[in-house]
């Protein structure tokens, strides 16, 4: 990561699926999908460093991100967009990825300020993670110390071209590469490294899982991982006798 | 032998067998199928039923018969009591049992109350109004202080209260026949109206203030819920559901029939302003609103259910002071569709409070995946509670909106909206910090009621929604309740009424309401219908790793934003005034008993005999 060229600022686009001549329809239908996802934006931010601090003026009367559709979100379920607003330390970035994981695909990082294109001023931290990208995808850098409202706009303005022109899709990345991303990941955090999410799973949910989905590092989560399945609706109106079972009960 | 007396040697049969064998298994199932009788036997029959037997006590006849009005309340009450008889006739009876109570007190107390509510409904007269007036009260008392000793303390309460009510309302009945000659509710319902203004106003004020502490009116409403809240699962749900609506049967007729409403109105305060049927519409009103804000501040689920059942109780009484076809008829259905998701969400806090152990609204939480029938149960309960379509709490509280806008009464209007605004508010609460949210790590083993207890739950909200659906089923009732009591009888159809004032058909609104589920569901599914179940843990809580210790579930301080504006309004009033009545009434006592006893006794005892041998004597 020693020259800017290095650095992912525009995603490349996706290769065309093969073979799309044949419903007319269909690509009409993606082009609304498309048009519609550019439109509806929900981001939740999640305020690290100092970059936080243009978010309110973006967001309030003055430059207004809403009337571009675009609007802050409380849950990662929900939303649309991961903002990371500055310095990533080692603490913080193991919360960015379980937030990360936990959003619904397709889902779009952008990184924000300097810090997180190559640590900027923590460039020499020992606790700082340099370079977002090595984490998770980011599909649009707005770097400066810090980027004003308009940068920040106009960053995700470009973003939401890039979601209607269909070159925005690194998620699908994160899924198809997820051995690369997790060893990266493995290497800071340690071989205990885990998170509730089961990303090999949601590859093949997402029809992303390809051959670098698995791996060397994903062999070693394996081995370390305890999965936590969701709690089944259960009526359990079985005929045994119940009795006052339920308060000598304990597991 | 007819209809009546079948139908009260039943209920007597009944309490006999409870006291006999109401411990054994055989009895739920044996009451099971009598009241099932009963309510064929009432709903069949012709009207007015009147009892084969009669009394006559110092030359007044007593007697009894059932007419319209006492048919629909016989009906709720007996259908209240059949669900609380299949609840407790499971494993919610063993589990009561084995923790060292007695059943068989349970049942004849649930037996008993029926017979008096029986008697009290088919009275013909007010010595035998007053009888089952007592009774009721009695009985009710009873049902009550079943359940420990919580319950017994709260039980206790009750008693100077239905004590002070029964001597107002036996003075009002001495008033009466010293007045009018007679006490026959037929002859009253002629001569009562022809009293003058002073009269008319001391008996009202005498039986209404007797009627009310039954009904939990304001001021009188503070017995009511702890003493309902503590009792006994089954017993709460009967209380609840059925208990208190006997004061509202005697206020209907008391204002009604016997008084009529437009001769209450000229009992004027100010004149032409504030009368005092106004003053019983503003009871009505402030009824709904306190009560219900005091339920939103309830951390335990029975208290919050059983605060709300004092402020439904306004929407019923303002309905029927309107007096008109519309309000009247809403404030009648009222006591049918609160009887019966009033009655199921009792039932499915005890199903919890069977499972879990407690009802506290803090310790709760996530149980949606282990009882989704009884999570079912109080989410349909609590859509007809807080009065929304598709159930049918909806379909009454539209029928006294539309009576009260109609009428021209905008603010009594506001009131209830005020009211229920606090409905919605405190049975989210509700259903959130028992169902939604996160499970906690001890109940993770727990699982759905047992279906005896979730049988009668599902019926009366499946009740509550058909009658939702098709208000008409239930009005047919209610408009036999009107024209027994003298009111105008609604127009009513099988989906609400029709009008050319503006017509309510809740067919279509259901229809409509569906059919934009459907077209959700359609898109869902035809997007592929693809979703994922997470685990409650894979939770965003601003990035942090959550743990089975960790508690992330919201529930203590709910609405804090709200009592941050409302809070200082709670001032405790009627705590305050209930305390100042008790030492009063405490200071008056010890100063008799040192005039009595303590000064000279012998000198007082020889005064008082003075005087009363004197007076003998005189007279």
């Amino acid at each position: 990561m020693s020259t800017l060229q290095s650095i992912p600022v525009v995603a490349t686009k996706a290769e065309k699926p093969s073979g799309g001549t044949g419903n007319l329809l269909a690509n009409v239908f993606d082009e609304l999908t498309a048009f519609c996802r550019s439109r509806s934006l929900f981001m939740l931010h999640y305020c690290t460093g100092c970059g936080a601090i243009e978010l309110p003026p973006a967001m309030t009367s003055r430059f207004d991100m809403e009337r571009l559709g675009i609007q802050p979100m409380v849950t990662p379920r929900q939303a649309d967009i991961l903002l990371v607003t500055g310095y990533v330390s080692t603490k913080t970035l193991k919360r960015i990825i379980l937030t990360y994981e936990q959003m619904n695909s397709p889902k779009y990082v952008i990184g924000i300020c300097s810090c997180t294109v190559n640590g900027g001023m923590y460039w020499q931290s020992y606790a700082t993670a340099k370079v977002l990208a090595d984490y998770m995808p980011v599909d649009m850098y707005i770097a400066g110390c810090m980027p004003r409202p308009e940068a920040v706009i106009s960053g995700l303005r470009e973003l939401m071209a890039n979601i209607r022109a269909g070159r925005s899709d690194n998620w699908r990345d994160y899924y198809r590469r997820y051995d690369h991303y997790l060893g990266n990941q493995q290497r800071l955090f340690g071989e205990n490294w885990q998170t509730p999410t089961d990303v090999i799973g949601e590859a093949r949910h997402y029809g992303q899982f390809g051959p670098e989905t698995l791996g060397e590092h994903t062999a070693l989560l394996e081995r370390h991982q305890t999965p936590l399945l969701p709690f089944e609706m259960r009526l359990g109106l079985g005929g045994e006798k119940t009795g006052v079972e339920n308060k000598g009960d304990k597991r | 032998m007819n209809a009546l007396d079948l139908l009260l040697s039943l209920s007597a049969l009944m309490l006999l067998a409870a006291f006999l064998f109401g411990q054994t298994r055989v009895y739920p199932w044996l009451a099971g199928i009598l009241f099932t009788g009963q309510l064929v036997l009432l709903a069949g029959s012709d009207l007015p039923m009147a009892a084969g037997v009669g009394l006559e006590i110092f030359g007044q006849q007593v007697g009894w018969q059932l007419d319209g009005f006492g048919r629909y309340f016989a009906l709720i009450t007996i259908g209240a009591a059949l669900a609380s008889n299949v609840y407790m006739g499971g494993e919610w009876g063993e589990r009561y049992q084995a923790d060292g109570h007695s059943l068989r007190w349970l049942h004849a107390a649930l037996a008993g109350n029926v017979l008096a509510m029986l008697l009290l409904l088919s009275s013909k007269d007010l010595i035998a109004f007053f009888i089952g007036w007592e009774l009721t009260s009695w009985a009710g008392f009873l049902l009550m202080a079943q359940g420990g000793e919580r319950a017994l303390r709260a039980a206790l309460r009750y008693v100077p209260y239905a004590m002070g009510g029964a001597m107002a309302v036996l003075g009002g009945l001495v008033l009466t026949l010293s007045w009018t000659g007679t006490l026959d509710l037929l002859e009253l319902s002629r001569v009562m109206s022809t009293l003058g203004n002073g009269q008319l106003a001391l008996l009202l004020a005498l039986f209404a203030i007797g009627f009310s502490i039954k009904m939990g009116l304001l001021p009188f409403h503070l017995w009511q819920a702890p003493a309902y809240a503590e009792a006994a699962g089954p017993g709460t749900a009967f209380l609840g559901a059925i208990s208190a609506r006997m004061g509202l049967f005697a206020l209907g007729i008391l204002l009604v029939k016997l008084m009529t409403l437009s001769r209450v109105a000229d009992l004027a305060f100010i004149d032409g302003l504030f009368t005092a049927r106004d003053l019983l519409a503003w009871v009505a009103a402030l009824t709904i609103v306190l009560p219900t804000f005091t339920a939103l501040k309830q951390n335990d689920a029975r208290y919050l259910l059983a605060w709300h059942g004092i402020g439904q109780g306004g929407y019923m009484l303002l309905g029927i002071v309107m007096g008109d076809a519309t309000g009247s008829a809403g404030g009648l259905l009222h006591v049918f569709n609160y009887a019966t998701y009033q009655a199921a969400l009792v039932l499915a806090v005890f199903a919890v409070m069977h499972r879990t152990g407690t009802a506290d609204l803090n310790s709760l939480g996530g149980l949606v995946t282990r009882m989704p029938l009884t999570f079912l149960v109080m989410l349909l309960g609590i859509i007809g509670l807080a009065g929304l379509p598709p159930m049918n709490g909806f379909v009454s509280k539209w029928l006294v909106y539309r009576s009260l806008m109609v009428e021209g009464r905008p603010l009594l209007f506001l009131m209830t909206v005020i009211g229920t605004l606090g409905t919605i508010l405190s049975v989210y609460k509700l259903i959130h910090n028992t169902f939604l949210g996160q499970l906690r790590a001890e109940h993770e083993h727990i699982r759905e009621a047992p279906w005896s207890m979730t049988v009668p739950m599902l019926a009366l909200v499946i009740l509550a929604f058909v009658t939702g659906v098709a208000p008409g089923l239930a009005l047919s009732w209610v408009a036999e309740a009107q024209a027994a009591l003298g009111l105008p009888v609604l127009a009513y159809t099988l989906g609400g009424i029709e009008s050319p004032r503006g017509s309510l058909d809740m067919l279509w609104i259901v229809g409509v309401l569906f059919a934009g589920f459907g077209i959700g569901a359609l898109l869902f599914y035809g997007a592929g219908g693809r979703s994922k179940r997470v685990h409650q843990l894979d939770n965003y809580a601003g990035g942090h790793f959550l743990s089975a210790d960790v508690r992330y579930h919201y529930s203590d301080h709910f609405y804090a934003g709200l009592m941050h504006r409302i809070g200082p309004l709670y001032r405790g009033s009627f705590t305050w005034l209930e305390s100042a009545v008790a030492s009063a009434t405490d200071l008056a006592a010890s100063l008799m008993q040192a005039w009595y006893r303590q000064a000279v006794p012998a000198l007082t005892l020889l005064v008082a005999a003075v005087l009363g041998l004197g007076w003998m004597v005189w007279r």
